[in-house]
């Protein structure tokens, strides 16, 4: 049984749903990114790492659509991708965190999820006025799947505070309530473990792979962290001056000779 | 001292206070959206006032002319997001203070063309100058009329902003503008709904003081008093226009009938800016806002 559940993973995994290629980027005479390519695969997670100033986070904007690549292609569920203006990102199934959270601090932590749903309300201006018959039926629907959300990542006790009280653990979950409150096909994760403490780390490990298994979407992530990275990737991607150095599974990385140069620092 | 006296200007001042509020709720909108402080929000009563008391001359029914002069402040909102907001993003607030000045210029220079510069008279079927009894003081009227409106204005408002999707948005835009796009909040939109309903709030006001001073160019000037109400209340918040101008329009009044008389008289006019710079000196958030926290 869970043999064939395994097997059944892999299978999926097979099927693309974005591929980068030979993507070139560069600001001003800096060049973040040089020849990149990289699939994507369903249901998988994957994790981007590197040395500080190695193209990461670049990496995810042109990922996400923020960043247009000045050379090469992004092909997104078999077709190629022109430019996106930011606000339809999300309108992809594209949802994403931030390295510095981007919650919305004078909100309750409840509203900032519910902001996430944004796309899914087909609203009407006057009838919300209104409050009339159906925006208010699917204010309540929308609740529902809100609270499941809350419910899920157990931050049911402080679902009314506003977010700018909550310790900063505690926001990094609420972020990652609000991107899956939009129910994305694939989730994008800048750091998501950076400056917690163990505890939290562990936490947010379970989070993410609990989202991965129960919704079955796509995850990339950037950490620093190692063993995290090693534990819960079922495949990394190592990128060093803008060029990728490896791609493979975590055990097969770890021992690469060029990855360990990179972090070493030689060369 | 006599009680009654002092509840009849207590009253009156207290009344005239929320038709500071009303101008003031124009400012705090947008700049609770935005962080801009929009200059211009003068001349948008004064634009909207003018608008309707025109159609209205031409014999359009006053419904139909309230219509019709939303409609143009939508379209007016969606003009200046498209020519001064949308080139503008992403540039240094004051840069967008400044263009709002420019804005306050060409929008006072505009409705004085379309329309003409003289002083009109709006009659809204109400008497300005009944009043009733309350023991012994009298009360204007019309002022509890227009203090009936404002409160009414605010209720609506602080429903819209806390509990619709669209409140949310603006709330959410206000907050983050990164975390607003990533949710699908599309930027632009949202000034337009932001800038409606801040000719939305020009129009009441434009219509409650045009009534009361006739339309006219000094319109456009009260917006002035609506700063030291701005700053006693608090720039984010609605609730805060509505208290700041209680205390702007009773401490004016107050200060005018029992200081005014020691130091020559005429400090109404001064007085609330005064109270504004103690209340900057103590608090300079105002009494409702946003609690400024700075690391070092």
């Amino acid at each position: 049984m869970i043999k064939s559940q395994a097997m059944e993973k892999i299978n999926q995994k097979k099927h693309q749903v974005m591929r980068i290629q030979n993507v070139s980027l560069s600001f001003g005479g800096l060049k973040a990114l040089i020849d990149v390519s990289l699939e994507i695969y369903q249901k998988e997670i994957l994790a981007i790492i590197g040395p500080n100033g190695a193209g990461k986070s670049c990496m995810l904007n042109i990922i996400s659509g923020i960043y247009t690549p000045e050379e090469g292609t992004v092909i997104w569920k078999g077709k190629k991708r022109e430019k996106v203006a930011p606000h339809n990102i999300a309108k992809m199934g594209i949802a994403r965190t931030f390295q510095n959270i981007a919650l919305f601090t004078g909100m309750t932590v409840l509203d900032n999820i519910l902001t996430g749903r944004n796309l899914l309300m087909k609203r009407g201006l006057f009838y919300e006025a209104m409050f009339l018959g159906w925006a208010r039926d699917q204010e309540i629907q929308h609740r529902k799947k809100v609270e499941e959300i809350i419910d899920f990542l157990e931050i049911q006790a402080v679902r009314k505070v506003p977010v700018s009280r909550l310790p900063y653990g505690i926001q990094k979950r609420v972020e990652l309530g609000r991107a899956l409150a939009a129910e994305p096909e694939l989730l994008l994760l800048d750091e998501p473990m950076a400056g917690m403490n163990v505890e939290e780390k562990e936490d947010m490990c379970r989070f993410v792979l609990d989202v991965n298994e129960q919704f079955g979407t796509t995850i990339i992530l950037i950490e620093h962290d190692m063993g995290v990275v090693m534990d819960i990737s079922d495949r990394v991607a190592v990128l060093d001056y803008g060029r990728k150095i490896a791609d493979g599974l975590p055990k097969d990385v770890r021992t690469d000779q060029k990855v360990i140069d990179a972090y070493l620092g030689v060369g | 001292m006599d009680f009654w006296f002092f509840l009849e200007v207590l009253i009156g001042g207290l009344l005239s206070g929320v038709m500071y509020s009303l101008v003031a709720l124009g400012f705090v909108l947008i700049f609770k959206a935005s962080g801009v402080f929009n200059f211009a929000q003068g001349a948008m009563v004064l634009f909207a006032a003018l608008t309707f008391v025109r159609l209205v001359e031409y014999g359009v029914p006053m419904i139909g002319a309230a219509v019709l002069t939303m409609i143009v402040m939508v379209i007016l909102a969606i003009v200046v997001e498209r020519l001064v907001l949308r080139p503008l993003v992403n540039q240094d607030l004051i840069i967008l203070f400044m263009a709002t000045i420019g804005l306050n210029y060409f929008i006072e220079g505009m409705a004085q063309t379309v329309w003409d510069s003289n002083v009109h008279v709006l009659d809204l079927g109400i008497d300005e100058y009944a009043a009733f009894e309350v023991g012994q003081a009298f009360i204007n009227k019309f002022d509890v009329m227009a203090a009936g409106v404002a409160g009414a204005l605010v209720l609506v408002l602080s429903l819209f902003f806390q509990y619709t999707a669209i409140g949310r948005a603006l709330r959410a835009v206000a907050d983050d503008h990164q975390g607003a796009l990533s949710v699908g909040i599309p930027l632009r939109h949202i000034w337009i709904y932001v800038w409606s309903t801040a000719g939305l709030v020009a129009l009441v006001a434009g219509l409650v003081w045009g009534s009361k001073l006739g339309v006219q160019f000094a319109i456009s000037t009260v917006a002035l008093k609506a700063i030291p109400v701005l700053i006693i209340g608090g720039f984010t918040s609605i609730p805060g226009a509505i208290i700041g101008g209680l205390i702007v329009g009773s401490g004016e009044k107050l200060a005018e009938v029992y200081l005014g008389p020691f130091v020559g008289g005429a400090i109404e006019n001064w007085f609330p800016y005064m109270l504004a710079m103690v209340v900057l000196m103590i608090r300079p958030q105002g009494i409702f806002g946003e609690k400024i926290i700075e690391r070092v």
